[in-house]
């Protein structure tokens, strides 16, 4: 029990940083609301410390024990926290903008029943949480809790980002589509339940073992596998569960979308990965589930990239972008451990990176107080914001996978754990949708670079507040220098991404705890 | 092969019997000796930060300076260190490791490591203080463009220094390719760096394309060489030499292995301005002046001399190789010094007797005396690196004139004195003047030519005693009309300051419009010293007056000049070899792979006339060189009008008219290469676009390019934003694959089979 309340310690830090915040956020003090995202930042980073040291020297290996893929309640919880702080600093100013102006101005008195920002920050922090838990989830429950406790707190985020029709709506349908999505997967956790007889997945995988030693795995354990999949497929925004995503990324203000570029999408491969290696990968993943996973790849990255090409907004364009990578990352679940789950790992923190570095430069501008929309806002961006035109133009072509940037390494990765795992064709499809994706993300390099300010573009303004700039300038920084590292980390990830095939008792038991 | 060169016996003896030389072993400790090679990318990054900032300090150029400063004293303690060549491993870089398909062992190792031997330690030497030094002299060379252009131009140059370190130490070719390739990219920023001046940015362009031809060679010769001998580490290769590999893999090579040499001497004469791709050289003067004395006279250019002595035993690997450097490098010294005789520009003259000397170290390696090309680098490189700074302080102080016929008498003109003496000794080492530097490494390649034996080395021998005639006369043809005569000048039309000028923002707009006045502009207007000025009209304000050098280009002169003089002295200090005579540099090159190119000692078989020629060479290109500079005397300081009227003579003579227009038009080679290659490769090009254009862009691209937008505008409907309708797509979605799976097992595991592979 204790060794599992010391894995749990950096969801602790965050748990206690949610309690303050949604308190804090309730002050009349200005320079306490203030300061909300800083706090919020500050207890990531801290939570990102005990990642550290929960994951070091001889706790490492109880660690190990504890959780179903070591590598992923390292590495992820380590890398999450990590651009977690990132996106806090987006939100800075973000959220009762206009509530906080009239305050400044002695126009209205403080209330707190009509401030959100505090709560804001708190759901941040649970969505977080539920991240973190679902990388070490031992059986289905915890799963389904872990994962709900990421979407749930997302919803209101998208509904409180910004004051206006558009974001309700969008929450709206994020809520509803959610509750289909969480009802399929649901029903598929059932099915494996049913199939097996068990919640745990290193029982699961003793069951499994001896199907696949028997007649076969059963039709209805296959069923539960394809529903959970195509069920969690959601999160990731994974054809055919796909359709919310541009409506919705493009409801919310650019802080949130950010968000749920990275956490939701984070928390459905990290899900993913779980409940194949309950299935494993040995001896081939199941037929069913291949070829459900194989289609939904070839579709999810075709119909992303082919979807954002016509689109003229940029949040619209990148939302559909963000639907493509799900579909290369498909790439590197379906290769599964070794080389493949590294690929996601790596691909996780590569695109949570640069994702969150372009809306960075999107929640760092303005037109006339509002969110910039048009590809052609951008237009001579260099001129006036040089700072945040390069970083915009590193971030897209990291995106688009451009040497030696960060996003490069990340697809080489999967690629060639596509290949390794015999997906040649998968591999192949994977690199001409990468070369559709030059046709718009080179659109975001050459607009604000080469493109000649316009009429339109002169009204674009920097955002009062730098934090979002500095954000934007960090994650281009760390597209450029990450690659560097990435090298030397692959085979330290590989090291702990091997799934335990058949159920150790001690560590059967230690879950059971 | 022979039959090509039947003139020449060739010492093909060296092919089946090198001698010994150390090859060099892992040393631990020495790892602080990688500074000389990160001190200049510290350099770069501070240069770099300066950039940012924009400052309008000399703070670029004193980074640099402390920084080269420091990689030439961590050279020098490390000359102290070495006795018997080391490998120094800084940190693995390209490890490969694979094995066939038959089990084979396989791979490619290529480490950032150092390679010190006494020849890197030699080069590495005038590297880095030459490199120090000139910083120093362009922090007041280049102070008119203090700002941004300032940052720009020592960042380029400590990015030379960067790659040039990694050329001449690194271990193992890939290094050297790395360092090749760095600095001509070096050499194409800085040549280019007035970047708003169509003709820097055509030099430029030039050499950087030129350049290109010579790598190709070198990059398919160290492909060559790694397939032959399995190693690009010169610890493997030279073992491998000595143990014979060489002939082994001629039994089996052929022609891929007879081609090694041929390529590898392609890259040097790119790099070195050699016949025929030697025409890059005198354009890149349009660079900035210290730049033309650091990287186009004294250290990049001699890259190519590098090579060939540190890659010495491959030469032996085709019979021809030799004669032909020996060749090419004649023909070049004899082709750049008529060039030179008819040049009126200064810097021009310099930069063709660069080339011409360069040929001198080709015939020198040909020759078979790797001393006596390292020797005449090591010499060359300070009476030039004089000679070019003393004509960049002409061009600081006279608004970019160059011209001689517009220039007369420095040295009565009051703070010109330094630069006028300087220049002298710097043109009496490159005139071969008995006791300089440059007589004694001369003679030694001459002397060497003559006593190579065969009557095809002893016509270069002679060759290159007439070349040293050409070259006395043209050197003091610059002396006696620039600083010696009555005062007189003109100024040139170039102005300073660009970036106070016009701001940061605007960068360089504007500067440096008119560049070189152009050899022959004709007209001799202008006035004495004092008026002259006034009457030109040039100089926007500034330029009206020269002004003369300050105490950082004075003192570098100086250093320079002390240095230049003083590199005779190793001639007399003993090699501490045995057996090799030549003094310390010749010790120096004894040390390393390059010894295989030394003469073997007593071996002298040829004859001058029938004396010794290392004996008579001292008293033989001593009057040559003095016949020389008398008949300079005579036509350019004695009765200056007697150039003139010789001049006006030979264009009378029919027969002989062509022969002063060719020289000055340099022989037409740049029309001939326009003709031959330029032209037809232009009329290529527009039929290859225009096929583009027409086949692939609109055929092939377009059509491609609009189906993925048709499919999207197909998809389009789908996404209505109806929240049902999602809902509903969704829900279909699942139940499809939830029908696929429930009831068409066997179609999907044909699917299966088909599409997912061994997945």
């Amino acid at each position: 029990m204790a060794d599992r309340l010391l894995l749990l310690l950096p969801e602790l830090v965050l748990f206690a940083g949610a309690v303050l915040v949604a308190v804090a956020g309730l002050s009349p003090r200005r320079e306490i609301r203030r300061a909300l995202p800083g706090i919020t930042a500050g207890f990531l980073l801290v939570a990102m410390a005990a990642v550290a040291f929960v994951h070091s020297g001889e706790r490492a290996a109880v660690a190990a024990v504890l959780t179903p893929m070591p590598a992923l309640t390292g590495w992820v919880r380590l890398a999450t926290c990590g651009i977690a702080a990132l996106l806090s600093l987006l939100t800075v100013g973000t959220i009762d903008r206009r509530l906080e102006a009239d305050v400044q101005a002695g126009r209205l008195d403080f209330n707190p029943l009509m401030a959100g920002r505090g709560e804001f920050h708190a759901f941040f922090l649970l969505s977080i949480i539920g991240l973190l838990l679902c990388t070490s989830a031992t059986d289905l429950i915890w799963l389904f809790v872990a994962l709900e406790l990421t979407s749930l707190p997302t919803y209101v985020m998208v509904a409180m980002s910004r004051p206006s029709r558009r974001a309700q709506e969008a929450a709206m349908k994020y809520f509803f589509l959610g509750a289909l999505s969480a009802a399929i997967f649901l029903y598929g956790f059932a099915l494996l339940y049913g199939a097996t007889g068990t919640l745990i997945f290193s029982e699961m995988s003793a069951a499994f073992a001896a199907q696949r030693a028997g007649d076969g795995i059963p039709l209805v354990a296959n069923v539960g596998l394809v529903l959970a999949i195509v069920g969690i497929g959601y999160k990731i925004a994974a054809v055919p569960m796909h359709f919310y995503a541009a409506d919705v990324y493009e409801g919310a203000a650019a802080p949130v979308t950010a968000f749920l570029g990275y956490v939701p999408k984070a928390a459905g491969a990290v899900a993913m990965l779980i409940v194949l290696g309950a299935v494993g990968w040995e001896g081939g993943l199941p037929e069913p589930v291949l070829t459900t996973l194989w289609m939904s790849a070839v579709l999810t990255m075709t119909l992303g990239n082919i979807g954002a090409l016509l689109q003229k907004s940029v949040k619209r364009m990148l939302a559909y972008s963000s639907i493509a990578h799900s579909g290369y990352l498909l790439i590197g679940i379906i290769a599964g451990p070794g080389l493949g789950i590294t690929a996601v790992i790596l691909y996780l923190v590569a695109y949570g990176v640069m994702n969150t570095g372009a809306f960075a430069v999107l929640a760092s501008l303005e037109r006339r107080g509002r969110e910039i929309e048009d590809v052609e806002d951008l237009a001579g961006l260099r001129h006036r914001h040089p700072a945040l035109a390069v970083a915009l133009a590193l971030c897209a072509g990291s995106l688009l996978g451009f040497p030696p940037l960060l996003g490069f390494v990340g697809k080489l990765y999967l690629f060639i754990a596509g290949v390794e795992a015999g997906q040649v064709l998968l591999v192949v499809i994977g690199a001409i949708n990468s070369a559709i994706s030059a046709w718009y993300y080179l659109i975001l390099v050459g607009v604000p670079i080469l493109g000649a300010p316009t009429a339109r573009s002169e009204t674009v303004d920097a955002v009062p507040s730098r934090w979002p700039r500095v954000a934007a300038v960090l994650a281009a920084v760390l597209v450029v220098l990450l690659p560097i590292v990435a090298a030397r980390l692959a085979p330290r990830i590989d090291a702990g991404t091997a799934v335990r095939a058949a159920p150790d008792p001690a560590s059967a038991a230690a879950a059971r705890r | 092969m022979t039959t090509l060169f039947p003139m020449l016996a060739v010492s093909a003896e060296g092919a089946t019997g090198l001698p010994d030389w150390p090859i060099a072993a892992p040393a631990a400790g020495f790892g602080w000796a990688g500074l000389i090679l990160w001190l200049p990318l510290l350099s770069l990054l501070g240069c770099g930060l300066c950039w940012l900032s924009g400052t309008r300090s000399k703070l670029p150029a004193w980074i640099t300076v402390v920084s080269l400063g420091l990689a030439f004293v961590t050279t020098a303690v490390l000359f102290t260190r070495v006795d018997a060549p080391i490998i120094i491993h800084l940190f693995d870089w390209l490890v490969l490791d694979w094995r066939s398909e038959a089990g084979e062992a396989g791979g490619f190792t290529a480490n950032f490591s150092l390679y010190v031997d006494r020849l890197t330690l030699l080069w590495m030497l005038f590297v880095t203080g030459l490199g120090t030094l000139i910083a120093l002299y362009a922090s007041e060379y280049m102070a008119g463009d203090r700002g941004r252009g300032y940052a720009r131009f020592f960042a380029g140059v400590s990015v030379f220094l960067f790659a040039m370190s990694c050329l001449v130490m690194g271990d193992n070719l890939v290094l050297l390719y790395l360092g090749w390739e760095g600095v001509g990219f070096a050499s194409y920023w800085l040549i280019g760096y007035f970047y708003t001046r169509p003709s820097a940015v055509a030099a430029a362009k030039k050499a950087f394309i030129v350049n290109r031809i010579g790598d190709l060679g070198l990059a398919l010769g160290l492909y060559l060489v790694w397939s032959t001998f399995g190693t690009v580490e010169y610890q493997g290769l030279f073992t491998a030499l000595r143990n014979g590999a060489a002939g082994e893999a001629l039994l089996h090579g052929g022609w891929s292995v007879q081609a090694i040499p041929f390529l590898l001497m392609l890259g040097a004469f790119g790099k070195s301005a050699q016949l025929p791709l030697y025409v890059w050289l005198p354009d890149a003067m349009e660079g900035p002046t210290p730049v033309s004395a650091l990287i186009h006279a004294a250290t990049m250019v001699t890259a190519g001399v590098y090579l060939l002595a540190r890659l010495f035993p491959l030469l032996t690997l085709h019979p021809a190789a030799l004669p032909a450097v020996a060749w090419i490098g004649g023909l070049t010294a004899l082709l750049a010094a008529t060039i030179g005789m008819a040049q009126y520009d200064i810097k021009r003259i310099m930069a063709y007797s660069t080339v011409s000397q360069l040929g001198y170290m080709f015939l020198g390696i040909g020759v078979g005396t790797t001393f006596g090309a390292a020797y005449h680098v090591f010499t060359h490189a300070f009476f030039k690196a004089v000679l070019f700074l003393t004509c960049g302080a002409v061009m600081h102080g006279f608004a970019g004139q160059l011209d001689l016929r517009r220039l007369s008498g420095l040295r009565h003109m009051p703070g010109w004195r330094i630069t006028s003496y300087t220049m002298l000794v710097g043109c009496l080492c490159l005139a071969g003047f008995p006791l300089t530097s440059g007589f004694f490494s001369k003679d030694a390649i001459i002397a060497e030519a003559f006593s190579h034996g065969g009557t095809g080395a002893a016509m270069l021998g002679w060759l290159a005693l007439v070349v040293a005639g050409l070259t006395a006369y043209y050197t003091f043809r610059v002396w006696f009309r620039v600083c010696a005569g009555p005062a007189h000048y003109e100024m040139g039309d170039e102005h300073h300051g660009d970036d106070a000028a016009h701001g940061a923002g605007a960068g360089h707009a504007g500067g440096h419009p008119g560049g070189h006045p152009g050899g022959h502009a004709g007209g001799h207007a202008g006035g004495h010293a004092g008026d002259a000025g006034h009457g030109g009209g040039h100089g926007g304000g500034h330029g009206s007056h020269p002004h003369a050098p300050g105490i950082a280009i004075n003192l570098v002169l100086l250093v320079i000049t002390a240095c230049a003089l003083l590199a005779a002295i190793p001639y007399f200090l003993p090699s501490g070899v045995e057996g090799v005579a030549g003094g310390w540099v010749a010790g120096m090159v004894a040390g390393s792979s390059a010894a295989a190119g030394l003469p073997a000692s007593g071996g002298a078989h040829g004859t001058f006339l029938g004396l010794d020629p290392h004996t008579a060479m001292y008293v033989v290109s001593a009057a040559v060189g003095l016949v020389g500079i008398a008949v300079a005397w005579r036509l350019h300081l004695a009765d200056r009008a007697a150039a003139d009227r010789l001049r006006g003579r030979l264009l009378g003579n029919p027969a002989l008219r062509w022969l002063p227009v060719a020289m000055e038009r340099k022989w037409y080679v740049d029309e001939i290469y326009d003709a031959l290659i330029r032209q037809p490769l232009w009329v290529l090009g527009h039929v290859l676009a225009s096929i583009d254009r027409i086949v692939i862009d609109l055929l092939l691209v377009d059509c491609t390019a609009r189906l993925p937008r048709l499919l999207a505008r197909a998809f389009q409907p789908l996404y209505g934003g109806l929240l049902q309708s999602y809902a509903l797509f969704m829900a279909g979605g699942v139940a499809l694959v939830a029908l696929l799976v429930l009831f068409m097992p066997e179609l999907i595991a044909k699917l299966g089979t088909i599409l997912g592979g061994g997945g």
